[in-house]
């Protein structure tokens, strides 16, 4: 596949600390189109700590972020148009049943067939049978699938996920490999933090391991 | 010969003879299989016990054991714990007993004493009284205010409001109760203590007890301050407190009745009677009002009749209390405990002053108990389907209309006690509350980043987008109330483009006192806390309870002193702009620093510090 001009995700020398502690320093990254970038690295390495930077989450103190060229602003909607994420601070509503979560999502996003695109994320996150469930009646696993539907069941040019396959069965992780390099194949861009060396090698196209000098 | 020695712990003291310390052996261990030891639990004394090569164990006193040569091999084996206590006859345990040892617990763990910490807090305190003077002040204000309107329309509106409050009080009570209990135990006590073959209501009697009397109390306040706010005389305020703090203890004993046969459709049934009483005193108000109907109401039959429903509180807290009280074994621990749970969460959200967060907390607890719906498919596409989303939610769930309705008779009351001046102040009050349930939405984006991180919308689109039903729902608030501020009776308060214009100012200030109260954000813990009589806080606390009302009290304070409303249109612009989320002060900040580093770097070269060069003209 040829490049395109500017990559999806530039990180230039980003760096992080929480009062004198500093997390990540002179980070950088590149992913373009089909790529896929898997961080890995011990707890408290400063994973999350950089996607939630990348997300716009937190406010790195130093560096740049920028999305398809333009600097990474959190409430850009040009930005939330083209960047998915499952990080850990994603909630639902109370009063919306799951695949009206999902459907608003897709419709929000001017999706043409926004229908058949919920119907056929609902089946392959095995969610049917809760579509209409509150959100707040599900099990950690089934919400963790809910989560990753948000951001599959949407368009989207870069992918960024915080340990996706937390609280997901074996065979959740598996589909979520097939997933995941399925939609690498088709050229999306992925950054994601990964325990799990089965879903890194089976998605990943370069991986960092971050924490170690 | 080699023994090992094995050594227990001693769970009670030892018993006198050594005799009575010595474990039974088992015919397993004597035949040479594995050694057991089965001691009843009166037989737990320090017992140490060797084992010969033949595996026979015997048992020796501790002073035998404690004389065993220190050079015995210490190799540790794990004790054989067979005490299943199944044929243990448990004695009885007299529960005041373990409530005074739970009592002695907590005392022993206080570092300070109830005194200490009020001298510790008398800013505070201080604070608190200078409000609370304040707002008796501004309440005996209205009064006067209201005792010198002596019109017909005045004379009804005082006589029927306290009812309107009275029901409204009876239908909260009712709420309140079936939400939490009323009686309820700590996830801790439901645990530790009614796991445990005790009686229930020797535990729960004080308690229960206490709420009906901390009911009656709190009821009666209000009573109180709601007649003197209606101009009555003292006899009069007295009455209709005892009547409120009677009735609405009666009804929380009737809750707690329930409770116990653990239903909740008798206390569903009489909280929507007392409410739909609250919105017929209020509609009668209305059209006493607008002069639609003519009412005169009889003092003496209206005094008769709260003495008479005070009467019926003593009785009700009388019969269903005592009932309840009775019955208290009957209480499911879950039920108690579930209550206990939420009272825990609404505490800490307390202690935070967030009461956003109280509320989030009973609407998830809704949310589950309702646990699924009926899916509808969305309407529109891009902002309209969030649009669409919001007004499926007010068709799936009208219960969120009920308060804006209500909230509607709310200027025609005010205006026929004489209050117009407070008109609009008043109103707007009760449209706060009366917005919140219709701005779910905006709550948990506002609430929840990742959720709003998911929408190709900025955050002023989004907010606009969820608050958009809510603000065409206070668009048609405004026509409907226009009425009540042009003035109903022969001479109008004001003209009617006045009139018009007030009500949407009003409207206007309730919705967005609501939006500021469910977008606000909470005290922030991680910034460098304030220094206080009660310890440290976040500079952003004390601000937390007044939230909403400052909006409420910017816009429509210009109206109070009779100033034009477009200066409060004005004043609503600005806010609405900061409410939006157009603002960013963070954001705003940010662009500041790159910015000022963009300009460093080219002065620099591209690099901070270094020399710039300028290159000379080109000459053509």
């Amino acid at each position: 596949m040829a490049k395109a001009r500017i990559p999806v995700l530039k990180v230039s020398n980003l760096k992080k600390s929480y009062g004198d502690h500093v997390i990540v320093s002179n980070f950088n990254l590149e992913a373009w189109p089909g790529e896929a970038i898997a961080l890995t690295g011990r707890n408290g390495a400063g994973k999350s700590t950089i996607l939630r930077c990348l997300v716009g989450a937190d406010r790195p103190d130093e560096g740049a972020i920028e999305v398809n060229g333009e600097t990474l602003r959190e409430s850009n909607p040009v930005i939330r148009g083209a960047v998915a994420t499952v990080i850990d601070d994603l909630d639902f509503f109370p009063d919306l049943s799951v695949v009206e979560h999902l459907d608003l999502l897709a419709r929000a996003h001017g999706l043409p067939d926004s229908d058949d695109a919920v119907d056929a994320i609902l089946h392959e996150v095995q969610l049917v049978p809760q579509s209409g469930q509150l959100p707040g009646t599900l099990s950690s696993g089934q919400r963790r699938r809910l989560a990753l539907a948000t951001a599959f069941v949407r368009p989207r040019q870069l992918l960024i996920l915080d340990e996706p396959e937390q609280r997901l069965d074996v065979e959740g992780v598996e589909w979520l490999a097939q997933r995941l390099k399925t939609e690498r194949q088709a050229g999306l861009a992925i950054v994601m933090a990964s325990h799990e060396p089965t879903l890194v090698k089976t998605v990943a196209t370069k991986t960092i391991r971050v924490g170690e000098r | 010969m080699s023994k090992k020695r094995i050594s227990r712990p001693a769970k009670r003291p030892a018993p006198k003879s050594a005799s009575a310390a010595e474990p039974a052996v088992n015919e397993a261990a004597a035949a040479g299989g594995p050694a057991q030891t089965t001691t009843s639990p009166s037989e737990l004394a320090p017992v140490s016990t060797t084992q010969g090569a033949d595996g026979v164990v015997s048992a020796a006193s501790p002073d035998e054991a404690d004389a065993a040569p220190d050079d015995a091999p210490t190799e540790f084996v794990a004790p054989t714990w067979n005490h299943s206590l199944i044929d243990v006859t448990p004695e009885p345990v007299w529960e005041p007993d373990l409530k005074a040892l739970l009592k002695s617990w907590r005392r022993g763990r206080a570092t300070k004493r109830l005194s200490q910490v009020l001298q510790d807090g008398y800013v505070t305190i201080f604070s608190v009284l200078v409000i609370v003077a304040m707002l008796g002040g501004a309440v005996f204000r209205a009064q006067s205010e209201a005792t010198a309107c002596a019109t017909a329309t005045c004379e009804v509106g005082r006589g029927l409001l306290p009812w309107v409050m009275l029901f409204a009080a009876f239908t909260l009570t009712l709420a309140a109760a079936r939400v939490f209990g009323p009686v309820v135990a700590s996830a801790a006590e439901g645990f530790w203590l009614l796991d445990a073959p005790i009686r229930r209501a020797r535990l729960l009697r004080r308690r229960l007890v206490a709420v009906l009397g901390a009911v009656a109390g709190g009821a009666a306040v209000l009573g109180a301050v709601l007649a003197a706010l209606t101009g009555y005389p003292w006899p009069q305020i007295l009455e209709w407190a005892a009547a409120l703090g009677l009735g609405a203890a009666g009804l929380t004993g009737l809750a707690a009745l329930e409770q116990t046969f653990a239903r909740t459709w008798l206390v569903k049934l009489v909280q929507w009677l007392f409410g739909l009483a609250a919105l017929a005193a209020l509609a009668t108000i209305t059209a006493v009002a607008g002069g639609w109907i003519s009412l005169d109401l009889d003092s003496a039959w209206s005094t008769r009749v709260v003495i008479g429903l005070g009467g019926a509180g003593v009785a009700a807290l009388v019969l269903f209390g005592g009932l309840a009280l009775a019955r208290l074994d009957q209480i499911h621990r879950a039920r108690l405990v579930s209550g206990g749970n939420l009272i825990s969460g609404m505490q800490g959200a307390a202690f935070a002053m967030d009461l956003g967060l109280m509320r989030d907390i009973l609407v998830e607890r809704d949310a589950m108990a309702k646990g699924q719906v009926r899916p509808t498919l969305g309407l529109g596409h891009g902002q309209t389907a969030i649009v669409g989303r919001e007004l499926q939610r007010l068709w799936r769930y009208p219960k969120r209309l009920v308060l804006l309705v209500v909230s509607l008779g709310v200027p025609y009351a005010v205006g026929a006690l004489g209050l117009t001046r407070f008109n609009p102040f008043i109103s707007a009050l009760v449209l706060l509350i009366a917005f919140v349930p219709l701005l779910g939405s905006l709550r948990v984006l506002t609430r929840t980043r990742g959720l709003a991180r998911l929408f190709p919308f900025s955050n002023a689109r989004l907010r606009l987008a969820t608050a958009a039903v809510a603000a065409g729902l206070a668009a048609i608030w405004a026509i409907l109330a226009s009425p009540a501020f042009h003035g109903l009776g022969a001479v109008p308060d004001a003209s009617f483009s006045t009139a018009a214009a007030n009500a949407l100012v009003t409207a206007a200030a309730g919705l967005l006192a609501a939006v500021r109260w469910v977008s606000a954000k909470p005290a922030d813990y991680s910034t460098p806390m304030m220094q206080t009589g009660f310890g440290a806080l976040p500079p952003g606390l004390m601000f937390n309870l007044f939230k909403g009302l400052d909006v409420v009290a910017v816009m429509t304070g210009p109206l109070l002193l009779g100033w034009s409303p477009w200066v409060s249109v004005v004043i609503g612009v600005i806010v609405l702009y900061l409410l939006s989320g157009s603002f960013d002060m963070k954001e705003a900040q940010q662009m500041q620093a790159e910015l000022k580093k963009e300009r460093e770097q080219l002065k620099g070269g591209g690099k901070p510090g270094a020399r710039q060069v300028i290159a000379p003209p080109k000459r053509r």
